[in-house]
């Protein structure tokens, strides 16, 4: 795989497997599992739900709790070195701003293939980030 | 840009459906004069309105609202309100849907050891954060989960609802909805219990939990996979058509019709302008769900138990102001129960479906959708939240109900000459305005306020269980389609007088006990097994009390 080394990789995480693989994939490209930056874009809070109303949940705790599951799922050594961000908003944006702002030469992502109205509704995130990114993007499918 | 023109479609297509058709019949004198449902439900059976009547209205809103009646208020009603030709048995037609919630709520009682009697002193003590635990997962504390849940439930069914019971069913009718409600305290515990059983925490820290998951994950656990995930998906749908209904426009309806007694520029029958209102509450709905702006969402919903509480004291003060009439009344609800009145049709029996029906109505236990809320708790014991639960019809029904009841029996209204023309237009919150205000003469306007309140924190917490409905389907991103949706029929609540159209929303609303109660049902050896644990954990002391 490893056809063009890349200085630095993003790769979106959704805590889905075909996502977790694709961590491996982006770990291809590199030296050093410091060069790849693993991003979970969280949606924004529901200003109805019981933890919103009751101010018991907030964007700083989630971030946490996100980073935190992140360094468990991600806890082998070959993943030692990575870096985990973890953002709130449009996932495809999201994931295009950070790709700009670490001027990375590559995002690896996998696509879910939603179909129907899900798929109107929500649109694809990879096709999203395709549109947007300032760099190649790797679709990874099943 | 193809999304944005897609999303919009979408809305268009669906607001088109639901929406065109609760504004068809707006202006149409020859609507029948229904103005909501719960005089709808009063004259059981619903029967589709009349097609021929609107034959003579122009416009294609006419028609979209014919095509509700016929095609999906007609079949639900016939389904809803199926009565086994009870009437030509026993004299009184009890509708199956009635049947279903009393004989769901009669099974849990049974199958759970009479959790509701045997339970309550522990419910209490849970909520009061004797057995809070800081580091289990989830979002909120037992009390405020319960506080979330209340928001939603408490409202017009218990101020109108009680009204018309009486008024339909004489005093007796009290009694019949007090045994609903603890009876449905235990449809409560169990429906609750699995919604924390199967709830997901997302990796953030979020809880989402409901009959969408537990009818889908638990019934794939038995082996029925198929049947789960059609149960959860009809329940999906109608309780996304329940928030539009019951949850939204109904609430928008209803509490007009209080609020314009006390605000008359409002009153579309004295010349007023109702959308005013309407619009009022699009920009305070829509500066929570879709601006964002928290602090309303939160003070509203905080500000239901203290509402609750002042309703309740202003009822026990009326109660007790003439001490020699409280025997009386008590007596009255007895004897009502149990030998036939004079005027009431169907007799004995009519006067317990009268009650049930209301009290169902009001504490919607066997409804599923409290389950939403009460998955938010942070607790490691899914029966702990359970038992929290039950709580909550023992609030609305037994308590708050029973003090409106007591209020209307003591005042009279419900069967004082003056008072007839409410009682035969079944204007319920007017009723209960009425014979409030016959003992202090300022609370009608306190009323309306707490309607108001009552209202609008049940449509906060109902948007918050369709829009994780909604999201459940089509992911959250998607979200703010249904929230432009539920924000039209907040609008559309104030200015429609469509029956079909209000009753196919408050149907929905019942429909979701078919899929529940039956998942319910079917999982009930699971809640057992957990409440059994629990219950000789907790006897044996082995359940952590922070009092210890």
């Amino acid at each position: 795989m490893n056809w063009l080394p890349r200085n630095r990789v993003v790769v979106p995480v959704d805590f889905s497997d075909e996502s977790l693989a694709a961590v491996d994939t982006a770990l291809a490209f590199v030296d050093d599992p410091q060069q790849v930056h693993v991003i979970h874009v969280l949606p924004e809070l529901e200003p109805t739900e019981p933890g919103v109303i009751w101010n018991t949940i907030d964007d700083a705790s989630r971030k946490k709790n996100v980073e935190e599951a992140l360094r468990e799922r991600l806890a082998d050594e070959r993943f030692q070195g990575l870096h985990f961000v973890v953002t709130i908003g449009d996932p495809g944006h999201e994931i295009a701003d950070l790709a700009a702002d670490q001027q990375a030469d590559l995002i690896v992502m996998p696509s879910h293939g939603r179909r129907g109205l899900r798929r109107v509704l929500l649109g694809s995130v990879a096709e999203r980030v395709l549109r947007l990114a300032h760099c190649p993007v790797l679709v990874l499918r099943k | 840009m193809t999304r944005t023109i897609a999303l919009a479609i979408v809305c268009g297509v669906v607001f088109t459906l639901f929406g065109g058709a609760a504004c068809a019949q707006n202006d149409s004198e020859a609507a029948p004069p229904v103005d909501n449902f719960e005089d709808a439900d009063a004259a059981l059976p619903v029967v589709p309105a009349d097609d021929s009547t609107a034959a003579e209205e122009s416009g294609w809103m006419d028609a979209v609202d014919d095509f509700f009646g016929s095609y999906l208020v007609g079949p639900l009603a016939t389904v809803l309100f199926y009565d086994f030709e009870t009437d030509q048995l026993l004299g009184a037609s009890i509708p199956f849907v009635v049947l279903w919630l009393l004989l769901g709520a009669l099974f849990f009682t049974i199958r759970m050891g009479f959790i509701n009697i045997r339970a309550f002193w522990h419910a209490v003590k849970i909520t009061k954060g004797d057995y809070d635990d800081p580091a289990g997962s989830g979002e909120v504390s037992h009390f405020q989960a319960l506080a979330s849940a209340l928001s939603a439930t408490v409202g017009l069914g218990n101020i109108a609802g009680v009204a018309i019971a009486i008024s339909l069913g004489g005093p007796g009718a009290t009694f019949w909805m007090i045994v609903v409600g603890l009876l449905g305290m235990s449809s409560k515990f169990s429906e609750c219990t699995l919604g924390m059983l199967y709830r997901r925490i997302d990796a953030d820290g979020r809880v989402s939990g409901g009959p969408m998951h537990y009818l889908r994950d638990g019934l794939a656990e038995l082996g029925l996979g198929p049947v789960g995930a059609v149960l959860a998906g009809v329940f999906t749908l109608l309780c996304m058509g329940g928030s539009f209904g019951g949850g939204c426009a109904f609430q928008v309806n209803q509490s007009l019709g209080a609020i314009n007694t006390q605000l008359t520029f409002l009153d579309p029958q004295r010349g007023g302008y109702p959308w005013i209102y309407g619009l009022v509450l699009v920009v305070l709905v829509g500066m929570v769900i879709l601006g964002g702006i928290r602090r309303i969402a939160a003070t509203a919903e905080k500000i239901v138990p203290l509402m609750c509480g002042i309703y309740v004291l202003t009822a026990l003060y009326i109660i007790f102001s003439d001490a020699s009439k409280i025997l009386p009344a008590f007596q009255a609800i007895i004897e009502g129960a149990f030998t036939p009145q004079a005027g009431v049709s169907g007799g004995l029996i009519g006067v317990m479906v009268v009650g049930i029906q209301r009290a169902a109505f009001s504490n919607e236990a066997g409804i599923g959708s409290a389950s939403i809320a009460h998955s938010a708790a942070k607790t490691e014991e899914p029966v702990s939240e359970g038992i929290v639960a039950l709580l909550e019809p023992f609030i609305d029904t037994v308590v708050v109900c029973t003090m409106t009841a007591l209020v209307i029996v003591i005042t009279g209204a419900y069967d004082n000459p003056d008072w007839e023309h409410l009682r035969a237009a079944n204007k319920g919150a007017e009723l209960t305005s009425a014979a409030f205000g016959s003992v202090i003469s300022w609370f009608p306007w306190m009323l309306a306020l707490m309607v108001f309140l009552f209202a609008y924190s049940t449509m906060i917490s109902w948007s918050y269980y369709g829009e994780r409905c909604w999201s459940h389907l089509f992911g959250q991103r998607a979200s703010i389609v249904y929230k432009i949706l539920f924000l039209g029929f907040v609008f559309l609540g104030s200015i429609v007088q469509a029956k079909n159209v209000l009753d196919f929303s408050d149907l929905m609303i019942l429909s979701m006990a078919l899929p529940n109660i039956l998942g319910v049902a079917l999982l009930s050896g699971k809640v057992k097994r957990k409440l059994d644990d629990y219950w000789s954990r907790y006897k044996s002391g082995a359940l952590k009390s922070r009092r210890d």
